[in-house]
């Protein structure tokens, strides 16, 4: 079970850790970063780390996900070729 | 070219730091040096010397206090920046581009924004305040501070929550932080032990515990308040577009 839920949450941070990355829309691809970050603080919770773990729900999926918005929001959506 | 000489520096830093993964001691290996030396230390003597229930915060804000100062700055220095490049706001009513968005919340989501914001205070004031005994701390508390603003801002406008902060309180408590962690760490030295520990031997050799406790959630409450009003500070700074001129 352990193992399983391991496994199953290190292959959605890798799935997403891509997508994050190739993704043209940028909007999508914070979001994307976003659901990366509350993976990660499942593995930090999973790895016995719970201070790590709310400071990356809390900065990582929280925060940082607005202050990339708003600076999308100010310049440009889509990325240049 | 490029493309090629850029893969090729990839491929070649990606081998090199997976040899250096794979030639690491074991996770977990109770042989490794830090679980046959700092480990024990920390977890036999971190409760009497720190007089912290939650070794963590023991180890962040005691035995570790210079990189805790190294964080503190490098947050200061974030919000410094931003405000170089941004500007502050000046004293009085600003505008956001969220307080002329066309689209208008709904009673739902303000009601909802009402009722939540209050409890995730709540819940930080307890995140920062129970940093000494449970998970959690001074930055943890500060960034659900800084979060619970940010939904506040984004439905009831920049105009409405930079009125509930004004940049006076904001200012004041960015800067008596920073000062304060300083100072409590400054302390420890002139008492004549390390940085930021709470054990002075030349004023009172025997500090009384409860007044080490009070000392280490001050620190907590130094960072959190301050953490949280340089995220405040820099939200208002990236979503401000005009004053309004009746201001100041």
């Amino acid at each position: 079970m352990g193992t399983a839920l391991n496994l199953a949450l290190i292959v959605l941070l890798l799935t997403t850790a891509i997508l994050a990355v190739t993704a043209r829309d940028l909007l999508a691809a914070v979001i994307i970063f976003s659901v990366y970050s509350l993976i990660m603080a499942l593995m930090w919770q999973r790895l016995q780390a719970p201070d790590l773990a709310l400071t990356e729900a809390a900065v990582g999926a929280g925060v940082t996900t607005v202050l990339f918005v708003v600076t999308i929001f100010k310049t440009r959506r889509r990325e240049e070729e | 070219m490029k493309r090629t000489v850029s893969l090729l520096f990839i491929a070649a830093l990606a081998a090199l730091l997976l040899y250096v993964v794979a030639n690491m001691p074991p996770m977990g290996d109770p042989a490794n040096p830090t679980a046959t030396h700092v480990i024990p230390r920390y977890l036999e003597n971190a409760e009497e010397e720190t007089h912290t229930e939650n070794v963590i915060t023991g180890i962040i804000l005691n035995y570790r206090g210079y990189d805790t100062m190294g964080e503190v700055t490098v947050i200061f220095c974030a919000l410094a920046a931003v405000l170089a490049v941004l500007g502050r706001e000046r004293r009085g009513a600003i505008e956001g581009f969220v307080d002329r968005s066309e689209v208008v919340s709904s009673t739902i989501v303000r009601t909802m924004v009402r009722f939540m914001v209050p409890f995730i205070l709540l819940f930080s004031l307890y995140t920062i305040f129970h940093g000494e005994s449970s998970p959690g701390g001074g930055f943890q508390g500060g960034a659900i501070i800084g979060g619970s603003m940010i939904v506040f801002t984004t439905i009831f406008g920049l105009a409405e929550s930079s009125r509930r902060v004004p940049q006076r309180i904001r200012a004041a408590l960015e800067g008596a932080a920073v000062m304060g962690f300083f100072l409590v760490g400054a302390l420890g030295l002139l008492g004549g032990g390390e940085f930021l520990t709470y054990a002075w031997p030349k004023v009172a050799p025997g500090l009384q515990p409860s007044l080490v406790v009070w000392l280490t959630i001050l620190v907590e409450v130094g960072i959190g308040l301050g953490g949280a009003m340089v995220l405040t500070s820099i939200l208002f700074a990236m979503i401000r577009e005009e004053e309004i001129a009746t201001a100041s």
